[in-house]
């Protein structure tokens, strides 16, 4: 039998009941699989909790889904749009571009191309796999070239340039280097001869390769009999300002146009002005041409705009300060936001479906898979709400980090722990990256996007690093817990906030927040606030929350946006002035960084990391006070608080968060709580190690803990934060039975009630405390 | 990325490199490629470098053959006409000998056919074309298309049996051949009537140059002119479509069979088109001698030229050329010597067959073949395995940091082995992961900061609820999936952290 694999993804991951959504799924080794809409209420299978829980949900979806297999276009690119054909066969022709390779050699690798690979015609101008400029040209019979003499330099700027006289086939490549002080890898005391210029006659001239092969930036067309056509010869590295001209430019006018850039006068058939269109609020994946047939060219996979360019000087830190200097876009070979699968099932969801998270259950006999998605109530009716943290989980999306991040190990104290199902994923390298990986070239990945499979929103999953569930299959443990406590709760996703903005949390008393919401946007953090404000109450109850500045593109929820800067624990750090959200055009790194630390808002904020074991909470002094011991009714002053659970057998680890005034925790919150005894392998984090000196880890430095605050706000609002990715994962310890549930079941109890809350009398001057 | 805390596993390339012509150009001038006319082909291969120690600009010639050749055949062109008659008439039997030995090594070296009826095939040619001329009448400058037809229809019949016999029984067939040839032609009494020889042959040399200097240096010209032809034959054989397709089947015939190539008819086309260029060369010789004799088919004639090739090499032009030069030097340039020339070809030849791999032109890469591992065997004996970087090394590892890590790691690695104790392994028995004393602590840092290719990680087997587990190592490359270690199976998680803890020790004690 042939080996079996289904995967897929739904679109959008987030709708109300009774709204449309789409499921596309490839399969391999079968023509059909079983399908079944299930409930997800618990993940984690770990014995000590109630294992795998789904309920199977009667609808519409057939019992047995037809598939095939579908093929992902992987590495970005852009296809020009040429209705009329200009750029086919342009007879004599100038092909001019600014470059800087990020990894030239080893395959070969098209920047601008009319050029069918299947067929050997049409011309390209490319890097061959000695890591040669080229300019190739076929005719269907034979392929000629002509390359530079010299290798280029990888991650530094050139101008490129390639003429061709159709009458004598004489071809001419220019190669001249444009690095700064600025804007490459290496500055101008390294002695390169970066230039070259070479002149050859060729022995055929190029011939259309037709309609069906687009002009492309970064990659050229390929045909399969399986797959149609493709994209190929993918290129990694910039391309700035680029443009064709229906003559051969004569060699002084070449040097002046790697001088300036600018549109050259003549013949133009189109001159691409990469920092034309950019806004003050972001820019699209149209490069615009302003040549004088607008053969606008639109960029495939995401191709990152905004970033540094052939003349940057490095004054301005931003696309917004000067464009001009910002036309560098970046193409990687293995970037990935949209499989572009067809559908294989578009249904409605019934307008009576609980608010939930669903998935699409797909079975064959050698092969599973979950589809995920998450439906809210069409008119929200519970008073609590569960926000889940979809930004995060497109952060996480299909990462790598136990095969490729060499520190993985160290970070988390563990040998990683794969099944099969892992390595044969793994193995593909097909379904795209997530933000804590690095492309091809090394660099860091800004992007991720729901429109892919994705192995770790399965609700069984754990991931490897770790060997623990994480993201979205620990955050169902506290599904489970609601379930279990009878409590009635809808659910939210990130993208529905930031959608919606405080309208999405008004219409509940309390929302609570998963393990680990780490991804925030703009607006996202506005309608917290807001709601708080407003008198909203909101249980901050995770690990390492609001974090990171991310973004989406209006109009485009399934690609995620962030940049990793200088502070932070980061998987990657943006390069110098490319630290800006192409997609807002704000400032992206922490959020503490532009005066928005999560202390701020919830009243704790990141402080350490450790995967080798979680501990317990203790009580602090401030949890006898009368306006908050209610929350401990039942639990004794000595009684360690979650000295379980799911989450390496504590309520407090993994990822933990602190109270600290000085970074805006709100002065009047109570610290109720806090967690001792983690081990070194629970280091402080590199945004508060100003100097570094020995014994920052948890046996030695007092800001590592986890923390439990409280504080009141306008209106009758509450905010209640418990730093811990791990908490979420006790509740389910003994079938719910424990303290842990015992204290979010007494927070509840209140936080669910209008009106005034228990306690919030006790505001006097008081000579004792109890 | 993050940084790369141990060695990377890489091998480079060390000590003296071959010597490269090297120019300096400057990257603003304008380089105008020429190339050989109705190729896509370079006349040099001329590669551009920024030299790695300076990053000046560089351009380097390795492959200088094209300057052996035309330096070579140059000189003999521009000095034969100096030379005294004799001299020019060896110069010339040098060139025709050259042209078949380079059409043989096609045969031999190319198509991998042992064939012996060389000669045969020249020898028949060239009483084809006598004959066509003498009794025919047909004029000489169609001798050389008569003599290529015939070549061709001889090289079709003795390529058949050429795919059933192998090697040294094909060889023994062809002799046989020639042998048959020669009976056959003394047989034939209308053919050659005198002694089984045809004289009288027209020729491109006027009949009252015979001999004298215009014609003997006719003779040389034209010979010489045939060479370059036969040159050029091997080099659009050999280099193009038919000789790459068999050199795909010299690295791998079952794989290049299982890619389509058909190897065997390409070995076949090689073979008769050699044969249709030899069959040209036996015309040209007729008219060269203006007759031709039964001593053509000669086996010593044959063994001359056989040990022409050895001594050259076989396989290569070069080869043919130079091993024709130094057999034609002693045999046709030390007449005086008398039978003590023979004697002297069989001890070069035995002397080239004792001490070269493949004949003179092998030498020099046998020689830094023989350099280098010598090199290399003193370097061994020098270094210590997994050690430091030795300083030849250095000079090629780009980036230095490397050469620190290594130290570094050698040396942490040193300190850590006597930390490891049965107290320490006990203790990571008992808790794996959590808080450990500050050895333990230490060595497990050091072991998860290694680098990814053939780092350990585990195996969940079965569902997670049923689990067992075995370990795994990276591969380290994206899209390699690990590799599983053993086949050992652990019941619990902790046996596992255990297990990779075991092999990490002993890695680190076998270092």
């Amino acid at each position: 039998m042939a080996t079996q694999r289904i995967y897929g993804y739904a679109d959008p991951w987030s709708i109300k009941a009774g709204e449309q959504l789409s499921f596309m799924v490839s399969g391999e080794g079968l023509g059909a699989v079983d399908a079944q809409l299930v409930r997800l209420i618990h993940g984690d299978e770990n014995p000590d909790g109630p294992g795998f829980v789904e309920q199977e949900v009667a609808s519409e979806i057939p019992a047995q889904l037809a598939v095939r297999r579908q093929f992902t276009q992987v590495g970005a690119f852009a296809v020009a749009n040429d209705p009329d054909q200009r750029l086919a066969a342009p007879g004599d022709f100038t092909i001019y571009a600014f470059v800087c390779s990020t990894k030239p050699g080893i395959t070969r690798q098209a920047m601008l191309s009319k050029w069918d690979i299947t067929a050997g015609k049409g011309y390209a101008l490319g890097i061959s796999p000695e890591g040669r400029l080229e300019f190739w040209i076929g005719d269907g019979e034979m392929i000629d070239h002509v390359a530079a003499e010299i290798p280029l330099v990888p991650k530094a700027w050139y101008f490129v340039a390639a003429s061709f006289n159709a009458a004598t086939r004489e071809a001419r490549l220019t190669q001249i280097g444009v690095v700064n002080r600025y804007n490459s890898l290496i500055g101008p005391v390294v002695p390169f001869d970066y230039g070259s210029r070479v002149v050859e006659t060729l022995r055929v001239a190029p011939a259309d390769p037709g309609v069906a092969t687009p002009f492309l930036w970064a990659g050229a067309s390929e045909e399969n009999d399986r797959r149609g056509r493709f994209v190929g010869m993918l290129y990694s590295g910039k391309i700035d300002r680029a443009g064709i001209v229906g003559e051969v430019l004569a060699p002084d006018v070449i040097e002046a146009l790697a001088r300036s850039g600018s549109m050259p006068a003549g013949a133009v058939i189109a001159h691409w002005d990469t920092t034309a269109g950019y806004t003050d609020s972001g820019i699209g994946d149209t490069i615009v041409d302003v040549g004088p047939h607008g053969l606008h060219a639109e960029g495939i996979n995401r191709p990152v705009r905004g970033m540094t360019g052939w003349n940057w000087k490095g004054r301005a830190d931003s696309f917004r300060l000067d464009p001009a200097q910002y036309g560098g876009i970046v193409f990687h070979d293995d970037a990935l936001t949209d499989c572009r699968w067809q559908p294989n099932l578009t249904v409605t969801m019934p307008a009576e479906l609980r608010s939930g998270v669903y998935a699409l259950r797909l079975r064959s006999a050698g092969a599973e898979e979950y589809i995920p998605f998450f439906v809210r109530a069409a008119r929200p009716k519970a008073p609590l709400a569960v926000l889940m943290s979809t930004f995060t989980y497109l952060a996480y999306a299909n990462e790598h980090l136990a095969y490729d991040a060499l520190i993985a190990q160290a970070i988390t104290a563990h040998t990683p722990i794969l099944t099969e199902a892992d390595i044969a994923f793994n193995k593909l390298q097909e379904f795209g990256l997530s933000t804590y990986d690095h492309h091809s070239d090394g660099s860091g990945c800004c992007y991720s996007s729901w429109r892919r499979p994705i192995l770790n929103i399965r609700p069984k999953h754990r991931m490897s690093s770790m060997g623990m569930p994480w993201a979205l299959p620990a955050d169902l443990s506290l599904i489970w817990w609601l379930e279990h406590s009878g409590l009635d709760y809808e659910i939210l996703t990130d993208h529905d906030l930031h959608a919606e903005g405080v309208d999405a949390l008004r219409p509940y008393r309390t929302v609570i927040n998963c393990t680990h919401p780490e991804y925030y946007s703009e607006n996202m953090l506005d309608a917290t606030e807001d709601y708080l404000c407003a008198g909203g109450r909101v249980i901050y109850a995770g690990g390492n929350g609001y974090y990171w500045v991310s973004g989406l593109r209006d109009g485009e929820p399934h690609c995620m946006e962030v940049r990793k800067l200088d502070a932070g624990s980061r998987a990657w750090q943006a390069d110098p002035g490319e630290g800006y959200l192409a997609c807002t055009g704000e400032r992206s790194g922490l959020w503490r960084s532009r005066g928005r630390a999560p202390q701020k808002i919830v009243g704790v904020g990141f402080t350490a990391e450790g995967m080798d074991e979680s501990q317990p909470f203790e009580r602090m002094p401030d949890s006898f006070h009368r306006r908050v011991a209610w929350m401990f009714d039942g639990i004794g002053p000595q009684e360690l608080i979650g000295d379980f659970g799911l989450g390496l057998g504590g309520a407090a680890g993994i990822e933990i968060d602190r109270y600290d005034l000085a970074l805006g925790t709100p002065p009047h919150a109570l610290l109720l709580a806090s967690s001792h005894g983690h081990s070194d392998n629970y280091p402080l984090v590199s945004e508060e190690v100003t100097y570094a000196f020995p014994g920052r880890g948890g046996t030695q430095d007092p800001q590592v803990r986890a923390d439990i605050t409280y504080f009141t706000t306008a209106n009758y609002g509450a905010c209640l934060s418990i730093g811990s990715i791990a908490w979420s994962q006790a509740l389910p310890y003994k079938n719910g039975d424990n303290n842990v549930g015992r204290f979010m079941r007494n927070v509840l109890d209140a936080f669910l009630k209008p009106g005034a809350l228990p306690g919030s009398e006790f505001v006097g001057d008081e000579k004792l405390w109890r | 990325m993050a940084p790369q805390q141990q060695p990377e596993k890489r091998f480079y390339e060390v000590g003296r490199r071959r010597h490269e012509i090297t120019l300096m150009p400057d990257g603003t001038e304008v380089w105008r490629r020429g190339r050989v006319p109705l190729t896509k082909r370079h006349w040099l291969a001329w590669r551009g470098v920024s030299n790695p120690k300076s990053l000046r600009r560089e351009r380097r010639l390795l492959d200088k053959r094209p300057l052996w050749w035309t330096i070579g055949l140059g000189g003999l062109l521009v000095a034969t006409p100096f030379l005294s008659d004799q001299a020019i008439n060896i110069a010339a039997i040098f060139c025709i000998f050259s042209a078949i030995n380079v059409i043989w090594t096609l045969i031999i070296g190319t198509a991998g056919i042992f064939s012996l009826a060389t000669m045969a095939v020249v020898g028949m040619s060239g009483y084809a074309a006598a004959a066509a001329n003498v009794y025919l009448g047909v004029p000489w400058p169609l001798m050389m298309p008569v003599g290529a037809l015939v070549g061709l229809v001889l090289g079709g019949f003795l390529a058949l049996p050429s795919t059933r016999l192998d090697g040294l029984y094909y060889a023994l067939l062809t002799l046989g051949v020639a042998e048959i040839c020669r009976v056959f032609v003394s047989q034939i009494k209308a053919l050659a009537p005198a002694n089984g020889s045809i004289n009288q042959v027209d020729s491109f040399i006027p009949a009252d140059w015979l001999l004298q200097r215009p014609g003997l240096l006719l003779g040389f010209f034209a010979a010489f002119a045939l060479l370059l032809a036969a040159l050029l034959v091997f080099r659009l054989i050999n280099s193009e479509r038919l000789g790459l397709l068999l050199q795909a089947a010299r690295e791998d015939e079952a794989f290049s069979e299982a890619t389509g190539i058909d190897y065997r008819r390409a070995r076949l086309w090689v073979f008769v088109l050699s044969s249709g260029a030899l069959g040209a060369i036996g015309a040209f010789y007729v008219m060269f001698y203006r007759s031709i004799s039964l001593a053509v088919f000669s086996l010593d004639q044959l063994l001359l030229l056989f040990a022409m090739i050895v001594i050259g090499g076989l396989g290569r032009s070069e080869g043919a050329v130079i091993g024709t030069a130094i057999v034609v030097l002693i045999d046709k340039g030390m007449l005086d010597l008398g039978p003590l020339r023979i004697i002297i070809v069989t001890a070069v030849m035995i002397g080239v067959a004792l001490t070269a791999h493949n004949g003179l032109t092998g030498v020099r890469a046998q020689f830094r073949n023989f350099r280098n591992r010598k090199k290399s065997e003193r370097r061994a004996a020098r270094t210590e395995k997994g050690g430091e970087v030795m300083p030849e090394e250095a000079t090629e590892i780009a980036d230095k940091q490397q050469v620190y890590y290594r130290l570094f790691d050698k040396r942490i690695r040193d300190r850590l082995k006597a930390q490891i104790t049965p107290e320490l392994i006990a203790e990571h028995k008992a808790k794996p992961l959590g808080q450990h004393s500050d050895a333990l602590d230490r060595v497990l840092n050091y072991f998860r900061r290694g680098e990814m290719p053939d780092k350990y990680a585990i195996l969940r087997v079965g569902e997670y609820t049923s689990s067992t587990y075995k370990v795994l190592a990276f591969s380290g490359r994206p899209g390699h999936p690990p590799r599983v270690v053993d086949d050992k199976l652990y019941a619990t998680m902790d046996e596992a952290y255990h297990a990779v803890f075991l092999l990490r020790v002993n890695d680190l004690l076998a270092s």
